[in-house]
């Protein structure tokens, strides 16, 4: 299966989601006019990042009405999109949307909101408990948002699940300027190319431009595939909206040269994790 | 080609795109920079004039009659390199119009500070302009700056710069070689330097300050490194008696929510 991918990677207004959203339209407009399958905007999209006391502010619900224009939009280009989720729970969570076809398909709140140092998520916002892997038009997707896809775990719950594309929506402000890209840089495309090709995925990383008190979202938005390329790379620190097209086929190829998913065995996994987590608890 | 410490080609895209960005969505045009004739004055008129375009960057020179004339003479060359527009205003009569015969040095040298960023904000005013700061990480660390003096500024673009770094990026910025050669100096008395008060270079200082505020080292281990009990314990004196000027001075807490406890909104909400 081919998919064109859009990576919008834009610098939404912080707080402002009437201008957010005018904006999510007008990528959408430009991703549609170049007949892109699936547009990937960043984590939190639709609101800015640093909210601190603004996030109850602009929770929303999934079915909200509000997200009706971008929803008509989604019959001819399926939408990934990040927001402020209200939940039913009524606790906030940083999420991202799937949207397909006029219909949400499926929401998911971010695992491991960063707390420390300049982050401070967990003061305003949920955390989320479960990785899941939906099936699109165009394959099954899974979504991690930015610190999430630091953490291995989940792509490999991605993976067990046979996730072909994790969408990694990002607001990663740069940090590390003694060498030739930004250190943050260097790391999230060592990790994409260590997850890509372990776990023959393709990742679509989309990172925000702009600044917010000072951070500077450093962009760099690309997708890793699983044979190690590296496609539609939109540069740093500016709002871009790249294209690249990928093969799904390639996944196959890579698996069955290098067939490491017909190795792996679920319940050793789980007989191993179940005993260290009862070592844990004895411990405690 | 010289050895740089950082990727100042990097350094300076980044500050570039953060001026532009703070400015503009704060909904201004244009700044104005205290020029001093120094090299973090020079280096932040360097970058908002590239940021902003020069027109829109205002340069304003305050000299007070015992400022080093070469202070004047530095901040024009930095004026007429760049092409920006410029005022010279001597505040000689204003200070001595509250200052009546000999004053300490630090309570005039803060006045004086405090008068350069009282015309400053009102040049933003008349301008409709934001105030760039010209504060270094050094100085903010150590604290080696006026409080609602020379700190007072609507950004900080060269904030997370040590001083050695700003003038390895003077030099990648190409300012004139006789402002980065000059000895580091506020000029707010005659013979006035910053190493001589700060008592240690800025070279011993910066080393310090990166193993103690960036790698997070403790007082013990940067001793055991072979620096001097004398300069680390005037680097950690300076951090501690100087933190009131980084924060907000506290509120007396008794509502539900209170400004700098629980009333926690971003700078840069514009909504």
């Amino acid at each position: 299966m081919k998919i064109k991918f859009a990576l919008a990677q834009i610098n939404p207004v912080l707080g402002d989601i009437e201008k957010n959203r005018k904006k999510h339209l007008e990528f959408i407009e430009k991703a549609m006019e170049e007949n892109a399958n699936v547009i990937v905007f960043p984590e939190l999209s639709l609101t800015g990042y640093r909210l601190k006391d603004l996030a109850m502010e602009v929770a929303l619900p999934p079915q909200s009405d509000f997200f009706n224009p971008i929803l008509k939009k989604s019959k001819m280009i399926d939408v990934a999109m990040g927001f402020v989720e209200r939940g039913n729970d009524n606790n906030v969570y940083n999420s991202a949307m799937y949207i397909e076809n006029g219909k949400i398909k499926s929401v998911y709140r971010k695992i491991y909101p960063p707390t420390h140092g300049m982050f401070e998520e967990l003061r305003f916002m949920g955390r989320g408990k479960k990785v899941t892997t939906f099936k699109t038009r165009y394959g099954n997707f899974s979504i991690l948002i930015c610190r999430d896809l630091f953490h291995p775990s989940l792509l490999f719950l991605a993976y067990a699940q046979n996730a072909e594309v994790v969408l990694g929506m990002s607001n990663m402000p740069l940090r590390g300027v003694e060498g030739k890209k930004p250190a943050i840089e260097e790391t999230v495309e060592k990790a994409v190319d260590t997850y890509t090709s372990f776990f023959s995925q393709f990742i679509v990383f989309v990172n925000r431009a702009g600044f917010e008190d000072g951070m500077g979202f450093y962009g760099g938005s690309f997708i890793g595939t699983p044979m190690g390329k590296k496609l539609g790379f939109a540069g740093i620190l500016k709002e871009k909206l790249t294209f690249a097209t990928v093969d799904t086929e390639e996944i196959y190829r890579k698996r069955q040269l290098f067939p490491l998913s017909r190795e792996e065995d679920l319940n050793i996994i789980k007989e191993n994790l179940d005993a260290i987590l009862e070592a844990n608890n004895e411990r405690v | 080609m010289k050895e740089f410490r950082l990727n100042y080609e990097l350094v300076k895209e980044f500050i570039i795109e953060f001026i532009r960005e703070e400015t503009y969505s704060n909904g201004f045009k244009k700044c104005v920079v205290g020029l001093s004739g120094g090299v973090d004055s020079a280096v932040v008129a360097y970058l908002s004039a590239e940021a902003l375009g020069k027109e829109n960057v205002k340069a304003i020179i305050m000299p007070y009659k015992d400022s080093d004339p070469a202070s004047k003479e530095d901040a024009l060359l930095v004026v007429k390199k760049l092409g920006i527009p410029n005022e010279l205003i001597d505040i000689t009569e204003i200070v001595d119009a509250y200052f009546k015969g000999n004053v300490a040095n630090v309570r005039k040298g803060n006045f004086l500070a405090r008068i350069r960023m009282s015309i400053l904000f009102d040049k933003a005013k008349e301008f409709k302009a934001l105030v760039m700061g010209t504060s270094n990480k050094s100085e903010l660390i150590l604290g080696y700056s006026t409080w609602y003096g020379d700190m007072a500024a609507s950004l900080y673009p060269i904030g997370d710069l040590y001083k050695t770094e700003v003038f390895e990026f003077a030099r990648f910025l190409n300012v004139p070689e006789r402002i980065i050669k000059k000895k580091p100096s506020a000029d707010l008395w005659p013979g006035q330097t910053d190493e001589s008060e700060l008592g240690a270079s800025y070279k011993a200082l910066d080393s310090v300050l990166k193993l103690y505020i960036d790698q997070r080292r403790t007082k013990e281990e940067i001793l055991s490194l072979g620096y001097k009990k004398e300069l680390v314990e005037n680097v950690l004196n300076r951090i501690k008696k100087t933190q009131f000027k980084r924060t907000l001075p506290p509120v007396a807490k008794f509502s539900p929510r209170t400004v700098g406890l629980d009333f926690l909104y971003p700078h840069d909400f514009k909504v």
